[in-house]
């Protein structure tokens, strides 16, 4: 008798904690914070693409929210021939642009002729790679040629910079696409009030979501409205007040809290990238790689998660970070913190104690700038390592600077280091940064290494997964034994939403899914 | 009055081109590059290149400058380099908003300084006195984006009477009026006191009195109308003064202003639509200042303008 009640409390008290599955409710509005406008909503117009992309746009291909795979979306199927230089997909058949009009392989060509037209000055442009053209041999097959093999190009295919737009609203709008958006997406534009909000409605027709959703139809809620806060206590503010539903990338400061409050859905994304220190190489004081080595197992990478990053993050042992494609684990050169072999390094390569306390040789003190982004984590971050880096004897000075100030200041190498972040979900962002013919741009730390640049180049034509694997780690351990770059951390972004929004889902890179979302009263 | 009212109006060009040229100046002296800030470095150096080529960027600076002019006096104000619309659209979108704040902003400003003002004079040296002043003195200090945040804190967050952000209701202006009219109360304040103080021993308020005219009537139909004149002034530079005020208050309110897309504009280098915010500002700093001018002669029948 005694055991038979404890079964029944127990399966009442099962029945209580088990999350409630009704049935999904059509209606109502989505009310979610961003930060800014995005400069346009016409994806070959803007530098970063976000939640309204996301929403109005379908791509080629997406990945699948578990595991990060590639799957089809407006896509159904491809394949790949001539060692990658051919790439042939099957598109989704019945598939209608926001303006009506069939989305065909004509749309694709439209949509990537006009992405890599110099005209269109599309800052999303390189991310196609060395596209030589596209066929369209019938209107659901599309043929992608490139010049040389491109191995990130699944990658690029599933971000909103290369979303497919509609060839009669590009017609009809032309340099203008923005303010008139049309898409294949699960919502359709209304309005953009710069500075207040952006307004999506439901796209009726939305037959073609992922396989993933459970809902493989038009969405459930009547509309979306993105609020545009740009100041982080009033987003949350405003999210508390629940005049919000959803809060992606909450501010780390509130996350704590709002998590202790227990009223909220949360939801934990690892950024697609990470956040690192830069050394100028061609500085008399860093181009020795034995101080860059120095510093890198001179910092306490703790330290910096837990004071500067608020426990929102994790420490990152290479330049790749962990969530990245080719992110390789266990490599023999990753930092780890050991101040002792940071001073042995450095005692190696000349360096003796001065009078207060900072490392001397021939009288030039071992003291550095960094410049980093007015913006509070950087800062934070930047002065946990000015502690960490004087408890080995190096002095390091702060200088804030606007991004566009420092985007103009250091290819000129007028810097010593930069503290900085970067996110992208193919290792191929290391092109970037480390490929010497990238000197005048984004190869910041001024780095050159024939065998860093050998490596970089074979990254991009290595069509094979395994190979392309092996080249990013033996690229990896070159990179932290040289040091150009010290890895520090990469950020986990929360997004938190209120009770009432059913079935909110996002992908492993942070996507919000509003496809299976429902709001109940 | 005609030929006055036209001369100030001419005084508008030259303004305006120096305003222009000094703005000019000022974001290319700036290191930054907009070509580069929008195509964030990605782009390899050629599209980098033929992007500065297609918007101009790489003539030389006086050839730039004379074909903004020559677009300016065609009425073409340009197009944003960030985000691609037109300049002149842009701001008719976000002006209104911004001016609607700042004469909401102007109005608390008003009516708060000048009663807070005439209280502490007519309570000269005592508790009002000194409490109306440490209330302005308190305006004036505190820095508007932390006295914003409390005021968003208190009755938006605790109290939940007004929205904490955006523009969607008639309650959304009162917070960010309220914080941004905060200083220019507290001026004005100080100022109606000082003012109606001297007038207010003036002789012919006490010939006022003496005629047996009351309080009030000595009070709002004497000595206001002398006490006034510089408080308008000062009102009159107060609002273009709410106009910069604006740039901090909409960032923290989420308020669609042309202040925030002013700074948004300097962060991103978007030349053509930093100089159309700053010729609209421009226009309006001139046209307000020419309003307060003419009032004076309508607040003081000796001055006239010919």
């Amino acid at each position: 008798m005694r055991l038979g009640v404890t079964v029944l409390l127990a399966v009442l008290a099962a029945s209580l904690c088990a999350p409630v599955h009704s049935a999904p409710v059509r209606g109502g509005t989505l009310n979610i914070a961003i930060d800014a406008d995005p400069p346009s909503l016409d994806p070959h117009k803007t530098p970063s693409s976000g939640i309204p992309h996301s929403l109005l746009y379908n791509t080629l291909v997406t990945v699948d929210r578990q595991t990060g795979a590639f799957i089809p979306s407006l896509a159904d199927s491809w394949t790949i021939a001539e060692g990658g230089k051919v790439i042939t997909f099957k598109l989704h058949p019945g598939v209608k642009f926001h303006d009506g009009t069939p989305f065909t392989s004509q749309a694709v060509k439209a949509t990537l002729d006009r992405l890599t037209a110099p005209a269109t000055g599309a800052p999303g442009a390189s991310w196609i790679g060395p596209l030589d053209r596209v066929e369209a041999p019938d209107d659901l097959t599309v043929r992608l040629v490139f010049k040389q093999p491109y191995a990130p190009i699944f990658s690029s295919l599933r971000i909103p910079f290369l979303a497919m737009l509609s060839p009669a609203a590009i017609a009809k709008y032309g340099k203008d696409y923005g303010q008139e958006p049309v898409g294949t997406g699960p919502f359709k534009f209304r309005q953009w009030i710069p500075g207040d909000r952006i307004a999506l409605d439901r796209n009726p027709d939305y037959a073609w979501g992922a396989k993933f959703y459970q809902n493989h139809g038009a969405p459930y809620v009547d509309s979306v409205v993105l609020h545009i806060i740009p100041d982080e206590s009033t987003r949350s503010i405003a999210f508390e007040r629940g005049d919000l539903d959803i809060l992606p990338t909450a501010p780390p400061k509130d996350v704590a809290r709002l998590r202790q409050m227990g009223r909220y859905q949360v939801f934990q994304t690892p950024d697609d990238g990470g956040l690192y220190l830069g050394l100028n190489v061609t500085k008399p004081l860093l181009s020795d790689v034995r101080v860059r080595q120095a510093l890198g197992y001179g910092i306490n990478r703790d330290e910096v998660v837990n004071y500067a990053l608020e426990r929102l993050a994790v420490p990152m042992d290479s330049p790749v970070a962990p969530t990245i494609w080719g992110y390789a684990k266990g490599l023999t050169h990753a930092f780890h913190y050991d101040p002792d072999r940071a001073r042995r390094l450095l005692t190696e390569a000349g360096w003796k104690p001065g009078p207060d306390g900072i490392l001397q040789k021939g009288g030039r003190p071992l003291a550095f700038t960094v410049w980093t982004y007015p913006r509070e984590t950087y800062v934070r971050m930047a002065v946990v390592l000015q502690t960490e880096l004087k408890k080995i004897g190096v002095r390091m000075s702060i200088e804030q600077m606007e991004v566009a100030t420092l985007l103009a200041r250091t290819p000129k190498g007028e810097h010593d280091a930069l503290l900085i972040g970067y996110g992208w979900p193919d290792a191929d962002i290391l092109y970037y940064f480390f490929h010497s013919s990238r000197m005048a741009t984004t190869n910041r730390v001024h780095f050159s290494n024939a065998e860093v640049d050998r490596l970089l180049e074979a990254g991009r034509v290595t069509v094979d997964p395994q190979k392309r694997l092996a080249v990013y780690r033996d690229l990896q351990e070159l990179l932290l034994e040289q040091a150009p770059w010290i890895p520090l951390a990469s950020q986990i972004s929360v997004t938190f939403a209120q009770s009432r929004v059913r079935d909110l889902a996002e992908d492993k890179f942070g996507t919000l899914l509003l496809d299976d979302a429902y709001l109940v009263k | 009055m005609h030929r006055y009212l036209a001369q100030r109006l001419l005084q508008l060009v030259p303004v305006l081109l120096g305003v222009s040229i000094l703005v000019f100046l000022m974001i290319h002296l700036v290191p930054g590059d907009p070509a580069q800030v929008l195509l964030q470095d990605y782009g390899s150096s050629e599209q980098i290149a033929a992007f500065r080529h297609a918007l101009g960027l790489d003539r030389p600076l006086p050839v730039q400058y004379g074909t903004f002019v020559w677009r300016l006096l065609h009425g073409d104000l340009g197009r944003s380099i960030h985000s691609g619309r037109p300049v002149a659209a842009e701001i008719a979108a976000r002006l209104p908003y911004t001016l609607r704040l700042a004469a909401c902003a102007m109005a608390v400003a008003v009516a708060l300084g000048v009663a807070l003002g005439t209280l502490a004079a007519l309570h000269h040296r005592r508790f009002v006195d000194y409490g109306s002043m440490v209330v302005a003195l308190a305006g004036i200090s505190l820095p508007s984006f932390w006295f914003g945040l409390v005021l968003i804190l208190a009755f938006s967050y605790y109290l939940r009477w007004l929205p904490a952000a955006g523009a969607d209701s008639a309650a959304s202006i009162v917070l960010p009026g309220v914080t941004l009219g905060a200083e220019a109360a507290s001026i004005i304040a100080r100022l109606t006191r000082s003012s109606l103080l001297e007038i207010l021993h003036q002789e012919y308020i006490r010939t006022a009195r003496a005629k047996g005219a009351g309080a009030a009537r000595t009070i709002f139909r004497h000595a206001f109308k002398n006490a006034l004149i510089p408080v308008l002034s000062i009102a009159g530079l107060q609002f273009a003064g709410l106009l910069g005020g604006a740039v901090i208050i909409e960032t923290v309110f989420g308020w669609p202003g042309v202040g925030r897309l002013a700074i948004d504009a300097i962060f991103n280098r978007d030349l053509p639509m930093v100089q159309g915010v700053v010729l609209v500002a421009a226009v309006i700093f001139v046209v307000v200042n020419l309003m307060v001018d003419l009032l004076y002669g309508l607040l003081d029948p000796r001055i006239r303008y010919s």
